[in-house]
């Protein structure tokens, strides 16, 4: 391995890897980005990799009181984006929240406790994972409804945390695993219980794995469409993923506005991730053993 | 300060057995160390009186009060772990004071505490720095730290110096025996270095297999190992075990080997043609002249000097042994030596019991 990156066959072979996988990762988005700047009449043109022309046309459609469309002045979109922004932040927010802390707890049980069928049990919810999320829509979408749970944050939130928590429950047990019994037993020696262990002990030094499990449950919960798309019928708690399609209308399909709008939806991750990244380190159990 | 004791304790693992029914009664004030090979048991023990295992059978008593089903933090023991278990997100001062903040001990006192320990260890210096900064040594001063802040009524240490090198644990281990002195505090002291349980006990157990072999006085289990496995455990070189049968010569008893060696058992009184081990250790041979009376030949096979003695390997007979003499050998071809006065042990060879000389019997 060090070999081939120490030669020049080998270096110019990562240079490409790496451009072709950033390419691929960050292509979308560019084009998108350079979608959202270019005046609805460039759009049915011939596309090109670089605007002739750049226009905020787009984003005062989202932002403004008003804007022009085809000639016509026409109401802007910004009340229904900003409820489906709110109504995004609040949905990722509260399943991330949620599931990060049932993970937190939970995985620790499956790790630590000792109670008949821990390992079954622990199988069976990261089994779960298989199961396509089409398979149950029917019977959870009859559920819901007799639970009075159709578009609200409660439902959303509770089908959220269903879909994430093993993932979040297998990383986190995983982070648990790893952690050296010694600490806790001292803790307990020291007059500490279980509870208290696992909050100022065990969960500070955990920190990496929490975040990990944050950004991988907000950025999943961010993305969805097909659970919103039935369980979020009205702006009351539709999100940006499923407002951004609707831009498409009988007669016209807003390539503009849609991409627009997919911008602004990618700022709130990229912000968090940004955020939580500095709290991703490695190294926080040095010193505490040898 | 406590007594700590155990009652035909047990520990099973589902249907294994892995400690037999331990007797041990430890006094108030005590340093015990308790030693063997891996998988002898001790770190088990260690683990049940701290209450991180379960007791499968047997009692555990602290000060007279059965201590089995009390959980580890009302047990009001202390541990120091072998891998230190320092909590790494919090500074020196913070992992001592942990304990004291958990009984809501007042922070002036907290500080007073942690300040008091922090002296006696040397660490004052470090107390604002976080594990991390530390060295392998310091690390090791914190976890005694932590131990000693809040004032256990017994300390108990699983295997604490291993993870430091040579020279740094003779100096710990000094310092901890002077520091157990100070303060009094019976302790509980695991090792599988038995250079560490001789110098710092009062008394060692040694545990083979799950059982105790010998409880005693360090230098009391050296002179007169109860067993082969005791004689042979402790020391090193090892004890040289020949065995022989014993044989009566006009008033005297001997032992002797298939290859027609005699050792005189002077002071023993037992039957004819009974079966023995006869055990001498490395030192207890002296350096003599080919024709002295009782010299015994030793073929040499290799000389090895350590510095403060010489350990020479060779054959007597056919048996290989070992030989300790505390200056240093010249190259020689064969040696001649005796068995220094009170020098050999004889033990039973079916039960490995010892068999003691008339007058101590």
């Amino acid at each position: 391995m060090r070999a081939s990156l120490s030669t020049l066959p080998g270096r110019i072979g990562i240079v490409i890897a790496v451009a072709l996988l950033v390419a691929w990762s960050l292509g979308p988005i560019y084009w998108s980005l350079v979608t959202s700047l270019t005046p609805p009449l460039h759009l049915l043109g011939t596309p090109s990799l670089w605007p002739q022309q750049i226009s905020f046309e787009h984003y005062a459609k989202l932002f403004g009181a008003t804007s022009m469309s085809q000639g016509n002045a026409v109401q802007s979109v910004w009340p229904q984006f900003s409820a489906a922004l709110t109504n995004s932040l609040i949905t990722s927010g509260l399943a991330t929240v949620v599931t990060v802390a049932i993970a937190a707890f939970g995985a620790y049980a499956f790790v630590r406790l000792e109670f008949p069928g821990r390992d079954l049990l622990f199988v069976a919810v990261v089994a779960t994972l298989a199961i396509p999320a089409y398979t149950v829509m029917i019977p959870l979408y009859r559920l819901m409804i007799s639970l009075k749970l159709i578009d609200t944050y409660t439902g959303i939130t509770l089908i959220y945390v269903s879909a994430f928590l093993p993932l979040a429950l297998w990383l986190m047990r995983s982070v648990y695993q790893a952690m050296p019994i010694s600490l806790e037993e001292a803790a307990w020696l020291d007059g500490a219980g279980r509870v208290y262990t696992l909050v100022y002990i065990v969960l500070p030094l955990s920190a990496p794995g929490l975040i990990a499990s944050a950004i991988l449950t907000f950025l999943n919960a961010w993305g969805q469409f097909m659970v919103p798309l039935v369980f979020s019928p009205t702006l009351a708690t539709k999100p940006l993923t499923v407002l951004i399609p609707e831009f498409v209308t009988r007669n016209y399909i807003d390539f503009g506005l849609m991409n627009a709008a997919g911008i602004l939806a990618i700022i709130p991750p990229v912000l968090l991730v940004l955020f939580l990244n500095r709290y991703l380190v490695s190294g926080l159990m040095a010193g505490a053993t040898k | 300060m406590a007594t700590v004791d155990i009652h035909r304790l047990v520990k099973r693992y589902g249907a294994e057995e892995v400690i037999h029914g331990i007797d041990l009664a430890i006094r108030d004030g005590e340093f015990i160390s308790l030693i063997g090979a891996s998988g002898c048991g001790k770190s088990t023990l260690l683990r049940m009186i701290a209450g991180l295992e379960d007791i499968s059978g047997g009692t555990i008593s602290i000060d007279g009060r059965e201590v089995n089903d009390v959980a580890p933090k009302n047990r009001d023991i202390a541990m120091v772990f072998q891998n230190y278990a320092l909590y790494p997100h919090l500074s020196v001062a913070d992992n001592m004071g942990f304990s004291l903040k958990l009984r809501d001990v007042p922070k002036p006192e907290i500080a007073r505490a942690v300040k008091e320990a922090a002296d006696l260890l040397g660490l004052t210096p470090y107390l604002d720095r976080m594990p991390k900064a530390l060295s392998g040594g310091q690390r090791q001063r914190v976890a005694m730290g932590r131990a000693i802040v809040r004032k256990p009524r017994v300390f108990l240490f699983d295997e604490p110096l291993s993870n430091l090198d040579a020279k740094l644990r003779v100096q710990m281990r000094t310092e901890i025996k002077a520091l157990q002195r100070r303060l009094g505090t019976t302790s509980i002291y695991v090792t599988h270095d038995q250079i560490e349980a001789m110098t710092m006990s009062d008394r060692i157990v040694i545990l083979n297999g799950g059982r105790v072999e010998q409880v005693g006085a360090p230098l009391d289990v050296y002179d007169r190992p109860g067993n082969l496995f005791v004689a042979t455990f402790i020391g090193s070189p090892a004890m040289n075990l020949i065995e022989a049968t014993t044989r009566h010569d006009g008033d005297r008893l001997f032992a002797e080997t298939d290859d027609g060696l005699r050792l005189p058992l002077d002071g023993y009184a037992m039957a004819n043609e009974a079966e023995v081990t006869v055990g001498i250790r490395p030192e207890h041979f002296a350096f003599t002249d080919a024709g002295a009376p009782g010299a015994l030949p030793i073929a040499v096979d290799l000389i090895e000097p350590t510095g403060h003695e010489t350990h020479v390997f060779g054959r007597l007979g056919r048996h290989q042994v070992v030989v300790a003499h505390s200056g240093r050998v010249a190259e020689a071809a064969s040696i001649f030596v005796t068995i220094a006065p009170g020098g050999l042990h004889l033990f039973d060879r079916t039960s490995g019991r010892r068999i003691n000389t008339i007058e101590r019997t």
